[in-house]
C-alpha cells in the first residue's frame, strides 16, 4: 500500500511543485500571482490541442507527441501569461483583480473552445480532449530497494522532466544574474532602478516564465489525473500551489517539501478510503485532505514567513 | 596629471522649475577636481534639486552642465554612473534581504564559471569588497544581510557602491542627518580619506561645524539662487549662517526660568520589549510637569525612542504604568491618547508622521479631521480645512510650491518636518513629545522650532524632548534624564549637571550619583 501512496503522491506533488515554482518566480519579482490556476489550465489546453490536431501524424505507439505536448503547454502558458503581465506591468492594474480575471477568462475560453472544436472538427458534443496515457517506467535494481525503491517504480517519465526543471529553475533563481535582479525587484525596485536595471523588463520576464512553468504543471496534471483535458482541470490546484509556496516561504526547496506533504496527504487519503472500504462517495471527503492540511499548516507554520517586501507594489519611477 | 579643463564640473545658467517654484534659478557654479565642496542653504533652497540634475534624475529646464570641460547631457542615473558620478541619497536604496556584497555588485555582477555553467561570483567578490572597504576605512562585513545592519553601515554600503563603480565625483545629500555624533565623526574621517584618494566630493549639510571641518569651499543657496561661494577656512560659521538665512541669526535661544506646575506625565517602572522579545527598557520612571521641558538624553539605540513610542501608544507595554494627568492610559488606543492630550512628533516622519501622497492641507488635519469644524456629520468641510492650513503655513513658515495644495512627497525634507511640528503643536495638547524635532532643518528653522517649543512650555504645556543632539538638549531642557542601555542613569536639573557629566552618564560611566 505504501508503494501506491509514494507513486501517486509523487505524481501529484511534482506537477504541483512546478506550478508553485512558477508562482515563486512571479512573486519574488514583486508581482502577486493569483493567476496560476488560469495559467495551468490554459497551458494544459494548449498541450491537449496539439495532441488532438497533430498527435495523429505520428506513428501509433510513438511517445514523441506526448513530449511535444509538454513544450506546447509551456508555450501556451507563457503566451497567456503575457496577457497577465501586460495587465499588471504595462497597464499597472491591480494584480489581485487581474489574477482573478485571468482565471475566470481562462476557464471560459478553454471550455468554449474545447466544445466548439469538438463540434466543428470532430463532430462530437464533448467538452473533453482525449490526450492518452503518459508513459511510465521503472528503474531496475533501484526499484527493489526497500520502501524508497517505490520512488523508482512505475513512475511517470514527466517526473524526470520536472526534477530537471527544478534544477534549472533553482540555478536560474539563485545563481544567475537574472535571478539576482528578479529577487531584488521583489524587495526594493527603487534600488534595482538605481543600479541601472529595467524593473519592468525583469518582472515581465518573470511572469512569462511563471506561465510557462504553470503550463507544464497543467498538462502533467491533465495526463496523470484523467488522461484528458476538460474543464475539470480547474479544481483549485493553482491555489494549492500558492499555498505551497507561501508555506515554503517563497523559497524553492522548502516549497518542494510542502508539495511532497500535499502529495502524500492526497494519495494517503485515497488509500485510506480504499482500505476502510468506504463507498466512492467518501472519496470526495478524503480528497479534501490536502486542503484541510493546508489550512492547518498555514495556521501553525507560516507565522514567521515573510512575503517579498515589494510584493503587489506597482513600480512607479517618479517616486522619490 | 595633464588636464585639458579647469573645472571638473561646471553649471552654466542652470534652471529648474517645479509647479509654483523655481527650485534652481540660473545657477553658475564651478567645482575643481579633488576638492570637497559644500552646499549650504535653507530647507527648500534647492540643494537636492541641483544635485539631482547632476545625477541625471531631473532634466534642467535651461542651462548646461559641463563635465570635465565638455558639455554633457546627463540622461539618467545610469548614465551618470557611467560618467563616474555617484550619489548617496537622503533615503537609501538598498535591497533588504541581500548581503552587502550582493547590494554592491547589483547590476554589474562579476561572473565565474563552474563546470562550464556561468554563475554570479559572490564569494570571490566578498574579499574584494573587504579590501576596498579597508582601503577607505569603511569597515563593513560583506556577508552581513542589509536588514540586520544599522543606518550608519547602510550608508557605508552606499559609499562602497559608488567606489566599486569607480566613481570620481561623490555626492552626499545630508549624510549626517540620521547619524549619532560618533558615527558622524567616523563619516567625516571617511570623507577625508576619500579626498585624500583624489575624489571630488560634494556635501550637502545643515551643520556648519561639519562643513568647517571637511570642506574647502562652500556655496550658499537661497530661494533657488546662488548667493555666494566662500572659502571655508576664511569664513566664520556665523557669517555662513547669516548669508544662508539672509539676515542676522543668533545661534542660541533665550529662555526664562520655568514655572513648574502639576504633574502631567507620570511613567512608573516601565519595561519594554522589542519585536525580538529582547528587553530594551528596564524599570524606567520619570515625571514631566506642566510648564517644563524634560529631556531624555542618550546615545541612539538605548531605548529612548521606544519610551516615546510606548507613551504615544505605538508600542505595547511589557509592564509598568503610564499616567496622563492622573489617569492611567496603558490600555488606550493611539487616538484616545491624542484626545486625552498627547501630541507626538515621531522620529521617522515619512512613515509615522505624514501621508506622503496627500496634500499639505489634509496632512495638517490628519489628527483632527473627524472633529468640528473640519467635518460635519462625517462630511469634510474643505473651507475650514483650507483656512486652518493657511494659518499654519503662515505661523510656521512652511514653504511649499503650491501652498496648501502641495502633495507632501514633493516638499523638501525640512519643510515636511515643519508641517508635522505645526500640526502637533496646533492640537493644543497638555503633553508634547518631540523626538529629534530639528533633524534635517536648517539653522534658521531650528531656531524657529526651538522658540516654538519654549513658547509652548511658557504656555504651561508639559514637554518631553528626546534628542541625540547634546547641544539641543542643553539649549532647551529644564530637567534632564540620561538613559543608557534602557535604564535611567541620572535625573537632574539642567543647571545642576554639566555637559561632561551628561556625556559620561550617556556612556554608562557614572551610576546614580
Ligand atoms: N519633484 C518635485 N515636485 C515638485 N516640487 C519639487 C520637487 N522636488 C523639489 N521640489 C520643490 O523644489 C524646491 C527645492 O527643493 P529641494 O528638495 O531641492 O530643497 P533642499 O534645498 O534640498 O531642502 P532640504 O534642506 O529641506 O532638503 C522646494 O520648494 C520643493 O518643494
Ligand atoms: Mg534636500
Amino acid at each position: 500500500m505504501y508503494k501506491t501512496i509514494i507513486i501517486d503522491g509523487l505524481a501529484f506533488a511534482l506537477p504541483l511543485l512546478i506550478i508553485a515554482i512558477g508562482g515563486i518566480y512571479s512573486e519574488r519579482s514583486g508581482v502577486t500571482n493569483l493567476a496560476l490556476e488560469g495559467l495551468l489550465g490554459f497551458g494544459a489546453f494548449s498541450g491537449a490541442l496539439f495532441i488532438v490536431f497533430l498527435g495523429g501524424h505520428f506513428s501509433q505507439n510513438s511517445n514523441i507527441p506526448i513530449y511535444l505536448s509538454i513544450i506546447m503547454a509551456a508555450l501556451g502558458g507563457a503566451l497567456y501569461a503575457t496577457l497577465f503581465a501586460l495587465l499588471c506591468i504595462k497597464f499597472k492594474s491591480n494584480q489581485v483583480i487581474a489574477g482573478v480575471v485571468i482565471n475566470i477568462l481562462s476557464q471560459a475560453i478553454t471550455t468554449f473552445l474545447t466544445r466548439q472544436i469538438n463540434q466543428n472538427f470532430f463532430e462530437q458534443p464533448s467538452d473533453k480532449f482525449q490526450i492518452g496515457v503518459f508513459p511510465r517506467i521503472s528503474i531496475p535494481v533501484l526499484k527493489d530497494i526497500p520502501i524508497i525503491g517505490a520512488v523508482f517504480d512505475n513512475f511517470y517519465t514527466f517526473n524526470i522532466i520536472i526534477i530537471a526543471l527544478l534544477a534549472v529553475t533553482w540555478y536560474l533563481l539563485y545563481k544567475s544574474a537574472f535571478g539576482m535582479h528578479l529577487r531584488a525587484c521583489g524587495d526594493n525596485p527603487q534600488a534595482v532602478d538605481a543600479a541601472g536595471i529595467d524593473v519592468e523588463k525583469v518582472r515581465f520576464k518573470a511572469v512569462v516564465l511563471s506561465g510557462a512553468l504553470s503550463g507544464v504543471g497543467g498538462i502533467c496534471f491533465a495526463y496523470s489525473i484523467s488522461a484528458n483535458f476538460s474543464p475539470a482541470i480547474y479544481m483549485g490546484y493553482g491555489y494549492l500551489a500558492i499555498a505551497a509556496l507561501i508555506f515554503g516561504n517563497w523559497k524553492i526547496m522548502p516549497t518542494f517539501v510542502a508539495c511532497l506533504i500535499f502529495g502524500f496527504a492526497r494519495s494517503g487519503g485515497n488509500e485510506l478510503a480504499k482500505f476502510l472500504q468506504l463507498s466512492s462517495s467518501y472519496l470526495d471527503l478524503t480528497m479534501t485532505l490536502p486542503y484541510i492540511l493546508t489550512l492547518l499548516l498555514l495556521i501553525f507554520f507560516s507565522k514567521r514567513n515573510r512575503a517579498p517586501r515589494a510584493l503587489g507594489e506597482i513600480y512607479d519611477k517618479g517616486k522619490r | 596629471m595633464a588636464k585639458d579643463y579647469d573645472y571638473i564640473i561646471e553649471f552654466r545658467h542652470l534652471t529648474k522649475r517645479f509647479p509654483g517654484v523655481i527650485a534652481n534659478d540660473s545657477i553658475n557654479l564651478q567645482i575643481k577636481a579633488g576638492e570637497t565642496f559644500a552646499l549650504l542653504g535653507e530647507n527648500g533652497a534647492g540643494k537636492s534639486t541641483l544635485m539631482s540634475m547632476l545625477f541625471g534624475m531631473y532634466e534642467p529646464d535651461e542651462g548646461e552642465i559641463y563635465l570635465r570641460g565638455k558639455k554633457t547631457k546627463i540622461k539618467s542615473p545610469r548614465h551618470a554612473t557611467e560618467l563616474s558620478i555617484g550619489m548617496v541619497h537622503q533615503h537609501f536604496k538598498l535591497v533588504e534581504n541581500f548581503t552587502i556584497t550582493e547590494n554592491i555588485v547589483l547590476g554589474i555582477e562579476p561572473k565565474k564559471s563552474m563546470i562550464g555553467i556561468p554563475m554570479v561570483d559572490i564569494k570571490g567578490t566578498d574579499i574584494k569588497i573587504s579590501d576596498l572597504s579597508r582601503e577607505y576605512g569603511l569597515d563593513v562585513n560583506p556577508t552581513d544581510v542589509i536588514e540586520d545592519v544599522n543606518v550608519s553601515t547602510r550608508q557605508r554600503v552606499e559609499i562602497l557602491k559608488m567606489l566599486y563603480r569607480e566613481a570620481e565625483i561623490l555626492i552626499f545629500d545630508e549624510p549626517t542627518a540620521m547619524l549619532t555624533p560618533q558615527e558622524i565623526e567616523f563619516l567625516l574621517e571617511i570623507i577625508r580619506n576619500l579626498k585624500e584618494a583624489g575624489k571630488t566630493i560634494i556635501l550637502i549639510s545643515h551643520k556648519l561645524d561639519e562643513i568647517k571641518q571637511v570642506a574647502d569651499r562652500c556655496a550658499i543657496l537661497r530661494n533657488g539662487k546662488l548667493i555666494d561661494v566662500l572659502d571655508v577656512k576664511e569664513t566664520s560659521t556665523q557669517t555662513m549662517a547669516n548669508l544662508m538665512v539672509g539676515k542676522d541669526v543668533s545661534l542660541d535661544v533665550a529662555k526664562e526660568d520655568s514655572v513648574k506646575g502639576e504633574v502631567i506625565l507620570d511613567v512608573k517602572n516601565l519595561f519594554l520589549k522589542n519585536m525580538f522579545d529582547v528587553k530594551i527598557v528596564k524599570d524606567v520612571s520619570f515625571q514631566v510637569h506642566a510648564g517644563e521641558i524634560f529631556s531624555l538624553s542618550g546615545v541612539s539605540g538605548n531605548g529612548q525612542m521606544e519610551i516615546a513610542d510606548a507613551i504615544a501608544g505605538l508600542l505595547p507595554i511589557d509592564s509598568g504604568e503610564i499616567f496622563l494627568k492622573n489617569r492611567k492610559i496603558n490600555e488606550l488606543s493611539i487616538r484616545e491618547r491624542t484626545e486625552q492630550g498627547i501630541s507626538y512628533i515621531p522620529e521617522d516622519r515619512q512613515v509615522y508622521g505624514l501621508v506622503l501622497e496627500f496634500s499639505l492641507a489634509n496632512n495638517l488635519v490628519l489628527k483632527s479631521y473627524y472633529h468640528e469644524p473640519y467635518s460635519n456629520r462625517h462630511i469634510l468641510n474643505d473651507e475650514a480645512i483650507f483656512n486652518h492650513a493657511d494659518k499654519l503655513i503662515d505661523n510656521f513658515d512652511i514653504r511649499a510650491g503650491k501652498g496648501k495644495d502641495t502633495i507632501v512627497r514633493s516638499m523638501s525634507g525640512g519643510n515636511q518636518q515643519k508641517a508635522i511640528i505645526a500640526r502637533e503643536i496646533d492640537l493644543d495638547s497638555d503633553l508634547l513629545i518631540f523626538v529629534q524635532p530639528t533633524r534635517g532643518l536648517d539653522i534658521g528653522a531650528i531656531q524657529a522650532v526651538h522658540q516654538k517649543i519654549i513658547a509652548e512650555r511658557d504656555r504651561g504645556k508639559a514637554i518631553l524632548l528626546i534628542s541625540l543632539e547634546l547641544d539641543e538638549i542643553i539649549a532647551l531642557s529644564d530637567r534632564i534624564g540620561v538613559i543608557y542601555n534602557g535604564e535611567i542613569q541620572r535625573i537632574a536639573d539642567a543647571k545642576d549637571i554639566s555637559r561632561e557629566e551628561i556625556g559620561e552618564a550617556m556612556m554608562g560611566v557614572a551610576k546614580n550619583a
